[in-house]
């Protein structure tokens, strides 16, 4: 019998990194080498936890600010399709990221800078762990519970917990694998919510829905 | 009236509260003291009446103390507030004596609460010197600076700096207002609280009782501004803005504002708002007193359009009780205000008096799209400007403050 699932939860503030803003792509790739991995994690993957608007487009700061503010839309767009979840390390997400702005430079007559305002700083979060309050025994527990929990919690468990757990996978999936009537329908269903373009609010929505249509999913839960 | 946690689970959520309380659990029992310069009036002390109670109703022993100073204090730091905003200003010697005068007769008062507190929380340049003041203290101090800081004057800036560098943190509003510090710097947004008098739902009759008395033609189109009579803001710009519209629609305007303790400036401004509004019958300039929060509400609640025309702004606290109403804002293009106006979406940011004349003619064309805007706004706010979110970040940096600022802290 698999261990009951302890939903955690997370709460993050927002730190400034101490380098200099970027005004143009020279800059960018400059300040690219030598900021820490937590600036990247945090423009990668926590911006779903900070105030934001939720921008359909964009998913990372980096293609915010090329199409926002440097009004570069090719760049944006090879940014924007960047997943920090396919790739093993964030070194990896460094070079990947660099790469692009490399050919980006490469490409351009001229590389422009944007006004006072619009430069783009770097940033990094210090995240506390916590626990939620919410033990759940049983897979049906865990589905009634999707609507109950935080969306950090949401993001804790399903988006950052793919960080943490071989291959890839979401801390729901791991746990339900774990029980012996585990139905490989509901388990694909989790795994077809396309988590990095979606906001918080449309993943709890999803996961809410698949708890509710589970019954119809083969074998229930 | 003081409310309690659970009052505002209607609003945002029963998880919202519960995370919040589990995230105060490791800090229970903390004194924390709060100093600020004012007590009523402006977006601090606003900020402070809330997030005190709450703090007590999770187990935190909070405390407000505000600085008691003479006019020559205030003016000092009212001069200091300008230029670190960016304002061409000297501090005299005299001035400069004033205000570390001022604060070593107010930690006489309050160096035995601030000594024994686990975290101090000091607002702004007008408390900053009772950190060296303070030499037995025991917690943390952090200097939480609600001001834009983006371009300081640098001989303000030179000044105030030894007075915080030996702070165990600094907090900002904005990332752009962070400055070269020897410490940890967060950005912490600042928020509304939805269940106060200028946020709770009002009924029909209280909104319409309000223009009645203000003498507002409630079947014409109403224009708001609600800030403090202060140079920033750009009243006088507004005004201009109303008369270029006003040319091809017949709207009102109503500038609502009021001074506040620490602001000695605000009466000049008001003088000259006056008379550039010339007793036009349908430019309505209130000097409000600093408990007309329901008046400000009705106001609001009433306005077609909210605008806030700032050319400087450290967040605007003003455009998040707008977009809470559901109105589009249309506000100027700098500060905070661009974290909270995004085009097409929550209203329009603008750059001159002919930007926000365009945008106001263009909305109040469009009855449907103000209603869209206006609701996109409210979930916005909902989301990431109210004061639990506010209250999280802090209860988040103090569990930082006491275990170490790691980029993951397990609790």
């Amino acid at each position: 019998m698999a261990k009951p699932f302890d939903v955690k939860d997370c709460a993050l503030i927002t730190m400034v990194v101490n380098i200099p803003p970027v005004f143009d792509l020279r800059d960018l790739r400059e300040r690219l080498r030598i900021c820490p991995e937590e600036s990247l994690y945090h423009h990668f993957c926590q911006t779903l936890l900070r105030p934001t608007f939720d921008d359909p487009e964009v998913h990372n700061d980096l293609a915010f600010w090329a199409r926002h503010n440097l009004h570069d839309k090719t760049l944006a767009e090879r940014l924007a399709i960047l997943n920090p979840y396919d790739l093993g390390t964030l070194e990896e997400l460094r070079f990947a990221v660099l790469d692009i702005v490399e050919d980006r430079i490469s490409e351009l007559p001229h590389i422009s800078n944007v006004a006072t305002g619009d430069e783009f700083r770097f940033l990094r979060a210090m995240t506390v762990i916590f626990e939620a309050g919410l033990s759940l025994k049983s897979p049906g527990d865990l589905f009634d519970a999707f609507d109950r929990m935080t969306r950090s919690s949401i993001w804790y468990h399903f988006i950052e917990a793919r960080r943490r757990n071989p291959d890839h996978l979401d801390d729901f999936t791991c746990w339900l694998g774990q029980h012996r009537k585990q139905d490989p329908a509901l388990i694909r269903a989790l795994a077809g919510i396309d988590f990095y373009f979606l906001s918080l609010r449309e993943i709890q929505e999803e996961l809410v829905s698949v708890g509710k249509n589970r019954a119809g999913w083969r074998g229930g839960s | 009236m003081t409310r309690s946690l659970k009052d505002y689970e209607p609003v945002v959520g029963s998880s919202v509260i519960r995370q919040l309380e589990q995230l105060a659990e490791r800090v229970s029992g903390s004194r924390v003291v709060h100093v600020n310069s004012t007590a009523k009036g402006g977006g601090v002390a606003e900020i402070l009446s809330w997030m005190v109670p709450l703090m007590k109703d999770l187990n935190i022993d909070a405390s407000w103390e505000v600085l008691e100073g003479d006019d020559a204090f205030f003016k000092t730091t009212k001069t200091m507030h300008n230029g670190l905003q960016g304002d061409s200003v000297e501090l005299s010697e005299e001035a400069c004596e004033a205000y570390v005068r001022s604060n070593e007769e107010n930690r006489d008062r309050l160096a035995d609460r601030l000594e024994n507190a686990d975290f101090v929380f000091v607002h702004d340049p007008q408390p900053a010197p009772l950190l060296g003041m303070c030499p037995k203290r025991k917690g943390r101090w952090v200097w939480r600076c609600h001001i834009d800081l983006s371009r300081p004057h640098r001989s303000v800036w030179k000044f105030l700096v030894p007075f915080i560098d030996s702070y165990d943190a600094s907090i900002f509003s904005m990332t752009e207002f962070s400055q070269l510090l020897p410490h940890p710097q967060f950005i912490i947004r600042p928020s509304i609280d939805p269940l106060n008098d200028t946020n709770r739902e009002l009924d029909e009759q209280e909104i319409q009782e309000t223009l009645s008395a203000f003498g507002i033609d409630p079947d014409r189109p109403l224009l708001v501004q609600v800030s403090r009579f202060d140079r920033f803001k750009d009243p006088l710009g507004v005004i201009n803005v109303f008369h270029i519209v006003s040319k091809v629609c017949p709207i009102q305007l109503v500038l609502a504002g009021g001074g506040a303790v620490d602001d000695p400036e605000g009466d000049a401004v008001y003088a000259e708002v006056r008379r550039a509004a010339k007793d036009h019958p349908d430019i309505h300039v209130l000097n409000l007193p600093t408990d007309a929060h329901s008046t400000v509400n009705a106001l609001q609640r009433a306005a077609d359009i909210i605008l806030q025309k700032s050319t400087r702004e450290g967040f605007g606290l003003t455009v998040t009780e707008g977009l809470w109403k559901g109105k589009p804002v249309i506000g100027g293009d700098t500060g905070g205000i661009r974290m909270q106006v995004i085009n097409y979406h929550t209203g329009f940011l603008v750059n001159t008096v002919e930007g926000a004349a365009h945008r106001i003619r263009y909305l109040l064309r469009n009855a449907e799209l103000r209603g869209q805007m206006g609701a996109k706004g409210r979930e916005f706010v909902r989301e990431n400007y109210l004061l639990t979110r506010h209250l999280r970040e802090y209860l988040t940096l103090m569990n930082g403050l006491q275990r170490g600022l790691d980029r993951e802290l397990l609790l």
